[in-house]
């Protein structure tokens, strides 16, 4: 998962881009502006916006509004040093999907985070369920039939992200934008080393749940 | 239970008195004076009835004439249903003439007068003496003289006292029927403006401090310099009262994000074991995040004190010092980012500028302003600090050669919150709030901050401190 996080205390942003990254396994970029915020929002594919409501240049509220209007489909936590009603209520109107309070928790921020994200792709629950393979968000841990499967960090990433769309085909590149932050190109050739991690410590030999198809992508699911 | 007086009770009360004691004052001075009368008209006519009684004494034609009475001549009595009593004697005492049933009265010695009871009546009677006979030749003096009494009851008197006694009570009581309800009424009306007044005055609170009296109480002459003052006095209050809400929401405010910062700081710390090195590095940030805190806190704090110093609301004993000698603190204080940025600051002044004020309030104001000054001057360029004296003010330049604040920016950069671009908020670590709040500390002293800014040139932002408070 990527996370575009736009706070301008740069203290601020980069703690939360720390938890995120420690704690969930995002991939996160930060934007210290609304100008750069809004170009980094539009040029890439984010599954979560943090966003500051007061900004520098744009502030967040029309950030938030131009990003919507252009059509992105990201979930939007707004994090505000105003708890009114009325700015609430235009936030969630314009477009804002959750919002945060300052000063927040850390812990709920990763919550409502992951809750964001979850909802974002269709799922509700915070276990995703491949067949006998149980993945729980929370702790970031994979069981199958109650006993914990040892995985990487990066493979827990390419699990995460395949199981939040189970049956859909991904593509590497995909893959790749939505687990790197804006470095990614420099990754281009290790899903494959992933994939295959993946493959050797889930499958069995007569069940399949990662299935490649050829220039096109992967997809997980049984059968 | 509260108190149960009433203006309007007791006004009214006061004017039903008066009114009652007025009645009985008109009632007993036309009692009085009718009933005085009408004895008078009463004794007048007892004195023509006796005169006539006198009248009737004559000489017989005898050879050796004798008085006698012409009884058949006797007016009737005064009063048609009760008999009147009379009687005539001579000087020797002969009785000459006396009705029927004469009582034998004891006359009063020193009045005419005598009232008497005769047969379950008031009487009076009336005794004239030395009443010369008038049958005789003109011209002659009389020879007899006689005592006449004449007794009446005095009924017609006492039944028209006791008729107009209830007319005028009468009349009374139905003017009082009238009067007092009319009273009440004006009274009420009258009032009217004072209890408008009074209601509206219960509607104030905390959230309501309209003073909405209406028309009538604010044209009435007694209550409009108690309306004006009340409405000044709520004016002030509400002025204080918004003052001090607005500074607690503003300070609520402005703490959430410095607290964000260190809350999530100490969170990211706690969130997975880490090494000893990476703690003491969180730690360190912590203490920063606190520094930063604390200066805005401190700055605060200034601009509270400052603030209700200026509203009057509290009291401070300013010394005079030196305006100089305040700028050189805070000189001293930027020296290391001064250094560190490799900007020279140079402070200039021509003797000693006097002015009443707190040291530290003004040091902040100068602290807040070089140090936006030495952020923005490029490198290896000087910071100017000009001090002189401007009639009654004293003035202090801070001159930068930074790259300029653009014109329609100028007038907003005193407002809370305002960030030039996102280096000067990251950089100075004000939140935007160290303009407002030298603003404000300035306006409390009764001074001024102007900029001067040309994009590409610098900035100049000259403060007028006056002299005395």
């Amino acid at each position: 998962m990527r996370v575009l996080i736009v706070e301008d205390e740069r203290r601020l942003a980069e703690n939360i881009a720390r938890s995120l990254r420690e704690s969930a396994g995002y991939a996160v970029d930060c934007c210290f502006d609304g100008e750069d915020g809004l170009h980094m929002a539009e040029t890439n594919p984010y599954d979560l916006l943090v966003l500051d409501l007061m900004l520098p240049k744009i502030d967040g509220l029309t950030l938030l509004t131009r990003v919507r209007s252009r059509g992105a489909q990201y979930p939007v936590l707004v994090l505000t040093a105003r708890d009114e009603k009325q700015s609430v209520v235009a936030l969630l109107n314009a477009g804002a999907d959750d919002y945060l309070c300052k000063p927040f928790d850390l812990g709920e921020l990763m919550a409502r985070s992951k809750a964001l994200i979850r909802r974002g792709k269709g799922q509700s629950a915070a276990v995703l369920k491949i067949a006998d393979i149980e993945i729980s968000t929370a702790d970031l841990t994979v069981r199958r039939q109650g006993k914990p499967i040892p995985l990487t960090a990066m493979e827990y990433r390419v699990l995460e992200y395949l199981a939040h769309r189970p049956g859909a085909v991904v593509s590497k590149t995909e893959l790749l934008e939505h687990l790197y932050d804006f470095n990614w190109e420099r990754f281009s050739n290790v899903i494959e080393v992933y994939i295959s991690g993946l493959r050797r410590k889930l499958e069995h030999d007569d069940t399949k749940l990662i299935h490649t198809l050829r220039g096109q992508g992967y997809m997980l699911g049984v059968g | 239970m509260m108190a149960t007086n009433s203006i309007a009770r007791r006004l009214i009360v006061a004017v039903i008195v008066s009114q009652l004691l007025l009645a009985a004052g008109v009632f007993v001075v036309a009692v009085y004076f009718t009933h005085r009368q009408l004895v008078a008209a009463f004794n007048s006519a007892l004195q023509g009835r006796a005169m006539s009684i006198a009248a009737l004494v004559h000489y017989s034609e005898d050879e050796k004439p004798t008085l006698e009475f012409q009884q058949d001549l006797v007016p009737p009595p005064l009063e048609a249903a009760h008999q009147d009593l009379y009687k005539a004697t001579d000087q020797t005492g002969r009785i000459i003439a006396q009705s029927a049933g004469w009582p034998t009265v004891l006359m009063s010695a020193n009045s005419p007068y005598t009232d008497f009871d005769w047969h379950g009546e008031h009487y009076r009677a009336l005794r004239l003496t030395h009443v010369p006979v008038l049958d005789r030749e003109a011209a002659t003096p009389a020879s007899d003289f006689l005592t006449v009494e004449y007794a009446s009851p005095i009924l017609p008197v006492t039944r028209a006292v006791a008729r107009l006694r209830l007319y005028i009570a009468g009349g009374c009581a139905l003017l009082l029927c009238v009067t007092v309800p009319l009273a009440i009424w004006g009274l009420r009306r009258g009032l009217r403006p004072l209890e408008d007044l009074a209601a509206n005055a219960a509607l104030i609170s905390t959230s309501n401090w309209e003073l909405n009296p209406g028309s009538e109480a604010m044209s009435t002459e007694e209550l409009a310099p108690l309306t004006k003052a009340m409405s000044s006095m709520l004016d002030g209050l509400r002025r204080a009262f918004t003052q001090q809400r607005e500074f607690l929401a503003n300070a609520a405010h402005e703490l959430k994000t410095p607290v964000a910062i260190l809350k999530s700081t100490l969170q990211s710390l706690l969130q997975r074991p880490r090494s000893s090195e990476e703690y003491r590095a969180g730690l360190e940030q912590a203490l920063d995040d606190m520094a930063r805190l604390e200066k805005l806190l401190h700055s605060m704090l200034r601009l509270a004190r400052a603030e209700q110093w200026a509203a009057g609301s509290l009291q401070r004993d300013l010394a005079e010092i030196d305006l100089r000698s305040t700028c050189d603190t805070a000189v001293d204080f930027l020296s290391p980012l001064a250094r560190e940025r490799g900007v020279h600051i140079q402070v200039s002044s021509n003797g000693p500028i006097p002015v009443r004020a707190d040291p530290e309030d003004l040091e902040l104001v100068w602290t807040n302003l070089l140090e936006n000054a030495v952020r923005f001057t490029p490198h290896h360029t000087s910071v100017l600090v000009r001090l002189h004296s401007d009639g009654d003010c004293g003035v202090v330049e801070i001159a930068d050669a930074g790259p300029g604040i653009p014109a329609d920016e100028l007038p907003r950069i005193f407002e809370r919150f305002h960030r030039g671009d996102t280096s000067r908020a990251r950089d100075t670590g004000g939140y935007g709030l160290g303009l407002a709040i030298s603003k404000a500390v300035v306006e409390a002293y009764g001074g001024s901050i102007t900029p001067k800014s040309e994009p590409g040139v610098g900035t100049r932002m000259i403060v007028c401190i006056p002299k005395q408070s």
